[in-house]
């Protein structure tokens, strides 16, 4: 096995429900948000993918997609979880990868996903007084509708 | 026991640019723990690049840094690129690379005066500040301006290199060679440094692995990880290097995988000179960039650099993520304070060349004095030299 195919295995493939190979070095991976950690955890520990590069959240209409980039050697894997709007929560990772707490809390800080087992969501990248109901990359925040909200008109 | 929260920042605490703000809980003079707090600076860009097209994002991710914009700009161009199956020109590649160590080189002095003015070493300062300029020179003669260079096109790149450019840029590369390995000889062996530097700041490989360290920060701890070799772009899968790793985990070690990188970006340089290929060095590119998804890295002045591109067949980006090395150091940054006293917080911090978008004030908390009080960087950095000068 190289490096760049040490993503394959049991612990991953029989767990995702889509798996595209975008280029040697791109791998992209959905998983549902029941499975996802088991992944993460075979992939830490059976296989060395102990970086995670970012998390990025991505609003897709009814649901919002987070993605977790880990990275070995070249290989970039994505793993895509989608959790919906209205009860956007998923485990979070950083009892298996301590790096990943602050892009946890850069994702609840602008979609409103909540990483059950972070020990600290306070905001990050917000100000502290910042409107709890405002995600600013949700679709249905415009700029100018924040900008309205924040200015109380 | 509470211990005395002192706060540092939000402006930058360090390098005088931007803002965090660190809250430090001290016992007496040493550290115990530290909590950051970033979003004094969050400017919104991948929001803002929901509403711009492929092409003007290229001129707002050249913005998100002053000094690394060419990482920036490298990675994004790299995954439209990608979206768009678009071949670019060998020699652009080449332009890219020469641009992006160029880069690295003017950050890496910018960074070696900014932390020798920390210790108090001001002639260390200003002598390296002036040397920088051999590089802004390069950097004007190619570009037409000194920072944000704007040389990226998606296809390729915006000017060419000139056979006078690049009789200059030689020039000034040997000048550089010879001065740099000055600043080496001073920073290994210069009394000052070594005081303020050895066994500061440390970050244990295993820690800066689990804490996903990056860049030269990871590298200072022993761990061999270089976006350039591991996920080659533009031209460095032809280009032969060395990745810098030294083994001291300190801010002394950081200080010296920095003076030998430069070095490198010198030798990386002059070997993409030597072989610079012909040929154009653009070419055209659609506005509309078919659905898909990309994810780029860069190695970045102060490590690895990602950006992830969602498209939608429109020619705005449905999604454009950015993660600048700086967010990714911060973690294992709070780890180095630890049992370090208050007078080394500077030191630490500039060790990660932190680039927030940078911290001023800092909060003290001290139990045993149920204390809390303030203290701007220079404050904090005039006690420190003073603190160290009575040892």
């Amino acid at each position: 096995m190289t490096a760049d195919e040490a993503w394959r295995g049991a612990g991953l493939e029989e767990r995702a429900t889509a798996i595209k190979v975008q280029s040697r070095r791109r791998v992209f991976v959905d998983l549902a948000p029941v499975d996802f950690k088991a992944v993460v955890a075979w992939l830490v520990t059976e296989r060395g993918f102990t970086h995670v590069a970012t998390v990025t959240g991505i609003d897709v209409g009814s649901e919002i997609e987070v993605i977790y980039h880990l990275a070995h050697g070249a290989l970039v894997l994505s793993l895509r979880v989608a959790v919906s709007k209205e009860e956007p929560t998923l485990p979070s990772i950083v009892d298996l990868v301590p790096g990943a707490t602050f892009y946890e809390r850069e994702v609840h800080d602008l979609f409103g996903v909540a990483f059950e087992g972070n020990p600290d969501l306070s905001p990050l990248v917000l100000p502290d007084d910042w409107p709890s109901e405002i995600h600013p990359l949700r679709r249905e925040w415009p700029a100018d509708r924040i900008h309205r909200r924040l200015e109380g008109t | 026991m509470a211990f005395t929260p002192i706060p540092v920042g939000p402006q930058h605490p360090a390098l005088d640019l931007e803002s965090v703000n660190f809250t430090f809980h001290v016992d007496g003079e040493k550290v115990v723990a530290v909590r950051p707090r970033l979003g004094y600076m969050h400017r919104g860009i991948e929001k803002l690049a929901e509403g711009r097209t492929y092409h003007q994002n290229l001129y707002l991710v050249e913005r998100v840094c002053g000094i690394c914009s060419q990482a920036h700009t490298i990675c994004y161009a790299q995954a439209v690129e990608e979206l768009l199956e678009v071949e670019v020109p060998d020699r652009a590649l080449y332009i890219r690379t020469i641009m992006a160590e160029l880069e690295r080189i003017q950050n890496h002095y910018l960074w070696l005066g900014v932390t020798a003015h920390q210790m108090g070493f001001e002639t260390l300062f200003m002598y390296t500040w002036r040397d920088r300029e051999i590089v802004l020179k390069m950097v004007e003669e190619v570009t037409g301006k000194r920072v944000n260079y704007d040389i990226n096109y998606l296809g390729g790149v915006r000017r060419d290199l000139t056979p006078e450019a690049i009789h200059e840029m030689r020039k000034g590369l040997d000048q550089l060679a010879e001065r740099t390995k000055y600043y080496t000889r001073v920073c290994k062996n210069e009394r000052t440094v070594l005081k303020r530097t050895v066994d500061v700041g440390r970050l244990s490989p295993k820690d800066a692995e689990a804490l996903c360290a990056v860049g030269p920060t990871l590298r200072a701890s022993g761990v061999k990880r270089d976006i350039r070799a591991d996920d080659p772009y533009a031209a460095y899968e032809e280009t032969p290097f060395t990745v810098i790793t030294y083994e001291g985990c300190d801010v002394a070690s950081r200080l010296w995988v920095r003076c030998d990188e430069i070095q490198e970006s010198i030798r990386i340089i002059r070997h993409a000179l030597d072989t610079l290929p012909g040929g154009e060095i653009s070419v055209r590119v659609p506005r509309a960039v078919p659905a898909g998804e990309a994810i780029s890295r860069v190695e970045a002045p102060r490590g690895e650099n990602l950006h992830y591109v969602r498209a939608d067949g429109s020619e705005n980006p449905a999604r454009l993520k950015i993660r600048a090395p700086t967010l990714a150091n911060l973690l294992p940054l709070c780890t180095m304070f630890v049992d370090m006293n208050i007078a080394d917080i500077p030191l630490i911090i500039a060790g990660i060349d932190p680039c927030i978008a940078c911290a001023e004030r800092m909060t003290f908390i001290d139990p045993r004095k149920t204390a809390q009080w303030s203290w701007s960087s220079e404050e904090l950095r005039r006690r420190s030299v003073q603190w160290y000068r009575k040892r």
